[in-house]
């Protein structure tokens, strides 16, 4: 199967002189099209940084990223946005939604930049998610007043207009219950299902119990990877079991 | 502790810390110098005339003069100090060489005097009265500015040869809105020319008390004496002084009182706002305990830190600056005796913003008080409603691209926000448009219908000659037998006698003629049009105490006429005190007579002066825009060079507040730039959504500006015009420069700004706004 991306060595300080420190050193990670992968470790391993990395949302001080076949460290700003843009698919912990915009408006305006002849198209394809994630009643709802659940279920939606290859989720479930979170996860497992590729960041392994592949992460560097079978709806504790057992021998 | 942490958040929030300063700083500047000029020219002013012992009623006078009369009447009067009669021997301009310039255009009334003997001193530029020896002549000191004379020229007036000794200030014809200038030169050779021109009398009295000038003036009436010529008094040749440098003045004054105004708006936004993204921790503060009165002093210590640095700013400017400003008060005034004083008053004027300024900032951090701790801690900021937000929704948009889209939706949902902004871009545009809008006024034909002269082309003045009449008639039949003049009218003014209140007599200088064929504009009331009606100059009617609709009582040849007072208007020419009536009149003796023109072409103008000037040579032919820039130009200059300066300030203001502006939006609105770039938005989609805002904004702001200009603006300039005495007044706009040049440069101002200002939001990290 094809790389949609490919982490090749990469490099990621902060700070200055003394102060200066690798957050990302020498890391190297690979994700198939399609596939469904989870990356977990402490606070500060690096986890988020690498994500930002692999995006192209954060510049690297080392190494290269290629997505689908191109090496993002060597292509423009206005570049790297058309493909985030066309491309990827990002849900955060927080719910990252512009103030001023409802929520219909808050899943279609990154679709609006471009394809503002397609109004219809578009609306029609952001009801049609609403309606997947269950928040279609609240579309001309302010921001402010919908629950956190239904706000990260609008960011999914959101991450969802453009048909991504890849969706990247820096702990999405980590403001919800539980069992919003299992909501959430059931939707990302549809996701995938359909063929998009994802990655998570968790600190749940119940979260990433459901995935493929766990990277475990310690100052900046993949220490351990788990790989599980596709989920399919069973073994669910057993698989929780495993990825705790994991943690439990490298420490985390 | 306190000036770590305020050196700290200046330094933080440099460019806001900084332009909030240079508000401060030009607002100082702006008032110390009204002051610093207030203080000098009116002390200025005051010095002259009382080195030259400046006249306190000066009767001019041209004919038959008794001067036994005159003197037994000063001696009997128990008011009068002193009393004397200058000569004024008036040459005609093309007469007078300066160097090689001839004065022939000159529409001033050149003549020449003997140094005075009791007072009316003529000053050297030192402020010395001057003592001229044979074959010296001194220059009235507005040849300086306007033919660059200079001191060793050679002069000839009428085929005698003078060297150029120096330059005079009269304290009585200095200003270009008085009509004559007196050319200083020996007795002897004064004595060998006396022939060579035509006499006029300058019957000049000082008096020990000049509050009782209207007793002595109703007295010099009634007794019937030399009365053929303007009357001037004390009060008049101070503002004649004043006003020239007087509405220089009152425009620093006006555009002061704006960048204040903005200074303060600056300071209420900066303040918000920074409250704002403090709100958190001023609730946790107060959580904790400290007291409210310790988190204000340290704004508050802020404010004071930035405002005192602005105001010694602004004060060394203003002294950099007073001295370019006090170039034309200095030529023509001398200094002033109480120059250091002036600098007090700066100082004063600058205390006052500095006062203001703080206690504004007090009054603001009142809103301290409403601050949960409770909602601050939990929310962070004080969440506001977007309730206008339903009606734009990016889904039903179908006219704006995206971007465009987000920067109005964003303008409309944080109204509050861009008040500020928008109010600063409407005084902008206010203070942009409208010293334009009234140096384009003065300096148009037409602003001489304020001023009691009609709106024509060329006029020509027959005075101090026989047959006044006859050589008028004369003229006009030559007049309306020229095919290119399309309107042409003969005005003759004559002396006669009014009745005051108390029942004695006054005399009073009425112009005869039709007054319809060159309308002026009056302040109250109309024209004249039947026998019995009057119209009355501001000055006279205030003398007389008449208002439009009463009944003026004249006495000629020993019978009463009644006239109703029909309109009122201002006039600077002849003294101020005119009258205009339209009866038919043998009883009065002609004074003089002025024929005014119209042709149909502008441009064969001069040519037609030049042509009539020749063909009567017993009159004075002129040009009226020669008329107008010669009597007005130093005005006009001055309100050009401050209307010059109101659009620089206007700029840098609109400028400095939108990059203000700019920067500020741009920090609090990181977290939704963040955003937007995560999903893929470029730094040219943001540049374009902050444009937009700013755009908008802007277009609001030149629209309601340029309407309150051309209402309020237009008002407030009328009150200032009204110094010459108009009140109606109507803005003469020059449309290209009011409605597109300035707007242009407005709408440049602001785009650099923004991309200068939201230069920031393409360095925004990502990752650094969202990053869990
Ligand atoms: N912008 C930044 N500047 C300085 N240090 C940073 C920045 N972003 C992250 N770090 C540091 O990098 C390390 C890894 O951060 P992050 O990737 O957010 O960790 P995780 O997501 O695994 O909790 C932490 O020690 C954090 O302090
Ligand atoms: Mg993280």
């Amino acid at each position: 199967m094809n790389k949609i991306i490919i982490g090749d060595h990469l490099v990621k300080s902060f700070g200055e002189g003394d102060e200066k420190h690798n957050v990302l050193s020498e890391v190297t990670v690979e994700i198939k099209e399609g596939e469904f992968v989870a990356v977990m470790g402490p606070s500060g391993s690096g986890k988020s940084t690498l994500m930002f990395a692999l995006s192209g949302m954060d510049s690297v001080d080392g190494g290269n990223v290629f997505f689908d076949g191109k090496n993002l460290s060597a292509v423009e700003e206005k570049e790297l946005s058309d493909i985030r843009r066309t491309k990827m698919g990002f849900v955060f912990q927080q719910p990252t939604m512009l103030k001023n915009l409802n929520i219909l408006d808050n899943i279609i305006f990154p679709s609006m930049r471009d394809n503002r002849k397609n109004v219809a198209n578009i609306l029609e394809k952001a009801r049609v998610l609403m309606k997947r994630v269950g928040i279609e009643e609240l579309e001309s709802r302010d921001i402010t007043q919908v629950s956190g659940g239904q706000l990260q279920r609008a960011g999914i939606c959101r991450a969802l207009m453009n048909n991504p290859k890849i969706i990247f989720g820096d702990e999405p479930t980590g403001a919800l219950n539980s069992k919003s979170a299992q909501e959430i996860m059931d939707i990302f497992s549809e996701i995938n299902a359909s063929g998009t590729a994802i990655m998570l960041v968790t600190h749940d392994a119940k979260v990433a119990a459901r995935t493929e592949r766990v990277m475990f992460m310690r100052d900046g560097k993949i220490v351990s990877e788990l790989k599980l079978p596709k989920f399919v709806g069973t073994d669910i504790d057993a698989r929780v079991e495993e990825v705790t057992a994991k943690m439990r021998e490298i420490g985390i | 502790m306190n000036f770590r942490i305020i050196r700290n958040d200046i330094l933080k929030s440099k460019a806001i810390s900084f332009t909030t300063m240079v508000f401060v700083a030009v607002s100082a500047m702006l008032v110390s110098l009204a002051a610093i000029l207030v203080v000098n020219l009116s002390g200025a002013i005051d010095t002259l005339m009382t080195q030259a012992k400046t006249p306190h009623f000066m009767q001019m006078h041209s004919g038959e003069i008794d001067t036994a009369r005159l003197t037994s009447f000063a001696e009997q009067h128990t008011n009068v100090e002193e009393f004397q009669v200058v000569e004024f021997l008036g040459i005609d301009g093309a007469q007078i060489m300066l160097g090689d310039q001839s004065l022939a255009n000159s529409v001033q009334d050149n003549g020449l005097s003997v140094q005075s003997e009791k007072f009316d001193y003529l000053l050297d530029l030192n402020g010395h009265i001057i003592h001229v020896s044979d074959g010296e002549i001194y220059v009235p000191v507005s040849y300086r500015k306007n033919n660059a004379t200079e001191v060793g020229d050679r002069a000839v007036i009428s085929g005698k040869e003078f060297i150029v000794a120096g330059f005079l200030r009269d304290s009585t014809m200095n200003s270009t809105l008085s009509a004559s200038k007196r050319f200083l030169v020996s007795s002897n050779d004064y004595a060998d020319m006396k022939n060579l021109g035509s006499m006029e009398y300058l019957i000049e009295f000082r008096l020990k008390d000049f509050s009782a000038i209207g007793a002595f003036e109703t007295a010099y009436a009634t007794a019937g004496l030399e009365a053929n010529g303007p009357t001037v008094t004390y009060t008049l040749f101070k503002l004649m002084n004043a006003i020239s440098d007087g509405m220089m003045i009152a425009v620093i004054l006006f555009v002061s009182v704006l960048v204040v105004t903005i200074a303060f708006m600056c300071i209420r936004f900066t303040l918000l706002a920074k409250i704002e993204d403090d709100y958190r921790e001023i609730g946790v503060m107060k959580a904790i305990g400290l007291r409210l009165s310790d988190i204000k002093k340290i704004y508050l210590s802020k404010y004071i830190t930035i405002a005192a640095t602005g105001s010694i700013f602004g004060y060394i400017l203003s002294l950099v600056f007073q001295g370019r400003l006090l170039e034309n008060i200095r030529l023509y005034m001398g200094e002033s005796e109480n120059a250091s004083f002036a600098y007090f008053f700066g100082i004063i004027g600058i205390l006052l913003v500095f006062l203001a300024i703080i206690l504004y900032v007090n009054f603001i951090l009142r809103s301290f008080r409403k601050i949960s701790t409770a909602e601050a801690i939990r929310f962070g900021t004080s969440q506001e409603k977007s309730a206008s937000a339903k009606y734009f929704s990016l889904s039903r948009n179908r006219l704006f691209n995206t971007n465009t889209f987000l920067g109005a939706q964003d303008v409309l949902v944080r109204k509050k926000l861009y008040a500020t902004s928008l109010m600063v871009l409407v005084l902008s545009t206010f203070i942009i448009i409208v010293p334009q809008n009234l140096s384009n006024t003065i300096s148009s034909n037409s602003f001489i219908s304020y001023m009691g002269i009609g709106n024509y082309d060329m006029r020509m003045d027959i005075q101090q000659t026989d047959n006044i009449s006859e050589k008028a008639d004369y003229i006009l039949k030559t007049m309306n037998s020229d095919s290119s003049v399309s309107k042409a009218a003969v005005f003759t003014t004559k002396t006669f006698k009014a009745k005051t209140e108390e029942g004695t007599e006054e005399n009073i200088k009425i112009e005869l003629g039709d007054h319809s064929i060159f309308p002026i504009n009056y302040s109250e009331g109309r024209a004249p049009t039947e026998e019995n009606e009057i119209a009355l100059s501001t000055l006279n009617a205030d003398e007389l105490s008449k208002k439009v609709g009463d009944v003026i009582t004249l006495v000629m040849e020993g019978k009463e006429k009644n006239l109703s007072v029909s309109g009122i208007y201002s006039d600077i020419t002849n003294g101020g005190k005119t009258a205009k009536a339209v009866f038919n009149d043998h009883t009065a003796d002609v004074m003089w007579s002025i024929i005014s023109v119209e042709f149909s072409d502008k441009s064969i103008v001069e040519g037609k002066v030049t042509q009539y000037a020749n063909l009567f040579n017993f009159a004075k032919v002129s040009a009226i825009n020669e008329f107008v820039s010669q009597t007005f130009g130093s005005t006009i200059n001055s309100v050009e060079k401050a209307s010059t300066a109101s659009v620089a300030v206007a700029l840098i203001i609109t400028v400095l507040v939108t990059l203000l502006f700019m920067k500020m939006l741009v920090v609090k609105d990181r977290h939704s730039i963040a955003v937007m770039k995560s999903f893929g938005f470029t730094n040219a989609d943001i540049r374009v959504q902050y444009i937009s805002r700013s755009i908008i904004v802007l277009i609001v702001g030149i629209v309601v500006g340029t309407l309150l200009a051309n209402t309020l603006g237009e008002v407030l300039a009328g009150a200032m015009i009204s110094l010459f005495g108009a009140s109606s007044f109507t803005f003469v706009v020059n449309p290209l420069s009011v409605y597109l040049l300035s707007p242009l440069l407005m709408v440049c101002a602001v785009l650099i700004a923004t991309i200068i200002g939201t230069s920031n939001a393409g360095k925004i990290k990502i990752s650094e706004h969202i990053k869990e």
